[in-house]
């Protein structure tokens, strides 16, 4: 009998559970270990921000899922990895404290097999002063945060309908921060359900975000077909925001947020501040803070994870310049490399570099979108590490790993630009190769014919049919497994 | 870098026609087919 234990519950842990679930036999274990409660569609939570959903629209409880399933669920943080075990076994452990009401801060120590560290991100709000909801702005990353956010957009709404003309600044909260996505997602939507509460003229609408261009989404942008051209996304993207009439500011690293007023420097060493009314920014992301011990109590920790807490795993992580970085370079079976029980999938794996070029002001403020790595390519390389491991246990150790580079992976991606069936629409991008691959694609690293972007009602229709998809599916209905991650 | 009033005016925008198509029924359901059509190439080239 073996056990597998994923920590996180995510779109890339729960996948993984779920997998494993259904492929191994059911004299192995399968346990999830997630801080968390409640399962969360995290696309979702921008309709939550705008209260156009609740938070119990786009939640539901982990626990019931997974008894029906058959898979044992500790609501607890993970701390520490032993991957030796201790002096009095060799068995390989993960120490855990329970979140659970109640029981918080309880420890204990689950042995493993086979080990999946799907813990997310970290938000890092602390990274900038006066970042976050306990702070100076809001934040959709939860669904908590979400509905608060919504909460304060509804009071703002209700002051320009008393005449106020208020400013809303929206976009990343740090130089680093990935997720631009969510942040053009919001915007829109922010602007949209403005214009449908008809004081759309009392409202100043910013943008305010780390990428050198609008359209890079941390992905270095997408180059199209359009029109007999090929262009790239940053006129795509920039058209929108000219249409709407929303201001942008570009290649920004956001210092300090103060009660009303950002201070942020751009590329060119420049420190502004701008007044708002209304912030989202998004914090940037660290891994979770796992430690590794060896069997003698020694820190493995910078053995296992990068200095930014993300888990090392088959990657070139060698440090090069950006003209050297190759597809090469990032990983595709998510093993980490001094245990091979172990894997490492979603945002919990290190990236070996960043895909947008890194940039850094006159000041050497070091301003880079990091590489987004969450919705379909999450839950390939759950689905992944679930099948190399399934492998593992039912065939022999010497069993081939199943890989799923994302320098070798497409992803779909449609960005909400407002909710409404009839006169919503979206952004509906694919790009393929993920991760550019000059190698494969000299000229611009992606294959023209599958990346793509148009804007359009259906993409609403399809973003609301993914809602409910995805949801269906982590709930493991009836042929949960047919839907593709 | 900054609030960018020469970007904007050199930016793309799109004609009435862009924005009528964006939210016209018959040919947004066209659309509907075609993107999930182009998604599904792309979800079955990511699963390979």
């Amino acid at each position: 009998m073996s056990r597998v234990v994923v920590l996180g519950a995510g779109i890339s842990g729960h996948t993984a559970a779920l997998v494993l679930r259904r492929k191994l036999p059911r004299d192995h274990e399968v346990v999830v270990v997630s801080p968390n409660r409640q399962w969360n569609w995290i696309p979702s939570n921008i309709w939550v921000g705008v209260g156009r959903m609740t938070k119990a629209d786009v939640t539901f409880e982990l626990k019931p899922v997974y008894d029906r399933k058959g898979i044992a669920f500790y609501q607890a943080r993970a701390v520490a990895l032993h991957p030796e075990g201790k002096a009095e076994s060799s068995k390989p452990f993960v120490a855990i404290e329970s979140t659970e009401p109640g029981q918080e801060g309880v420890k204990a120590e689950i042995s493993y097999d086979f080990l999946i560290n799907a813990t997310g991100p970290k938000l890092n709000f602390a990274a900038t002063p006066g970042l976050g909801p306990a702070a100076n702005s809001l934040s959709v990353c939860t669904a908590e945060h979400a509905e608060q956010t919504a909460i304060v957009l509804a009071a703002a709404i209700e002051r320009m309908r008393k005449g106020e003309a208020l400013t809303f600044v929206v976009g990343t909260g740090h130089g680093v921060c990935t997720c631009e996505g969510a942040a053009f997602e919001y915007i829109f939507n922010l602007e949209f359900e403005i214009r449908r509460a008809g004081v759309r003229d009392k409202a100043r609408i910013v943008m305010l975000t780390n990428e050198a261009e609008l359209g890079d989404f941390g992905v270095d942008g997408l180059q199209l077909r359009r029109g007999g051209y090929v262009i790239g996304s940053k006129p795509f993207a920039e058209s929108l925001f000219v249409e709407r009439g929303v201001e942008w500011i570009t290649g920004a690293h956001v210092q300090k947020v103060a009660p009303n007023l950002v201070s942020y420097e751009t590329l060119d060493g420049e420190t502004h501040s701008l007044a708002f009314d209304f912030a989202m920014l998004l914090p940037p992301f660290t891994g979770v803070g796992l430690k590794a011990f060896d069997a003698a109590g020694v820190d493995l920790s910078s053995e296992l994870f990068a200095p930014n807490q993300f888990m090392k795993v088959d990657a070139d992580y060698t440090a090069k310049p950006y003209e050297d970085w190759k597809a090469a370079d990032w990983p595709s079976t998510y093993q980490c490399p001094k245990y091979a029980n172990i894997f490492a999938v979603g945002i919990a794996f290190a990236p070996p570099h960043q895909i947008s070029r890194p940039r850094k002001t006159r000041n050497g403020t070091l301003i880079a979108p990091a590489p987004p790595r969450t919705g379909m390519p999450s839950g390939v390389m759950g689905k992944t590490v679930a099948l190399s491991i399934v492998d593992f246990i039912t065939k022999g150790a010497d069993s081939p790993l199943h890989r799923a580079s994302m320098s070798h992976m497409g992803a779909a991606c449609v960005a909400s630009a407002g909710n409404s069936f009839v006169r919503g629409s979206a952004a509906s991008m694919t790009m393929y190769p993920v991760v550019p691959d000059y190698d494969r694609f000299p000229e611009l690293g992606r294959d023209l014919r599958f990346t793509t972007g148009e804007i359009g009602t259906a993409g609403h229709w399809i973003k609301r049919i993914l809602h409910t998809l995805f949801i269906y599916k982590a709930k493991a209905r009836l042929g949960w497994w047919l839907i593709p991650e | 870098m900054t609030i960018p009033n020469e970007s904007a005016k050199n930016a793309m925008k799109p004609s009435g026609s862009v924005l009528f198509f964006r939210t016209f029924f018959p040919y947004q359901l066209y659309r509907f087919v075609r993107i999930n059509l182009r998604m599904l190439g792309m979800i079955l080239k990511g699963h390979q």
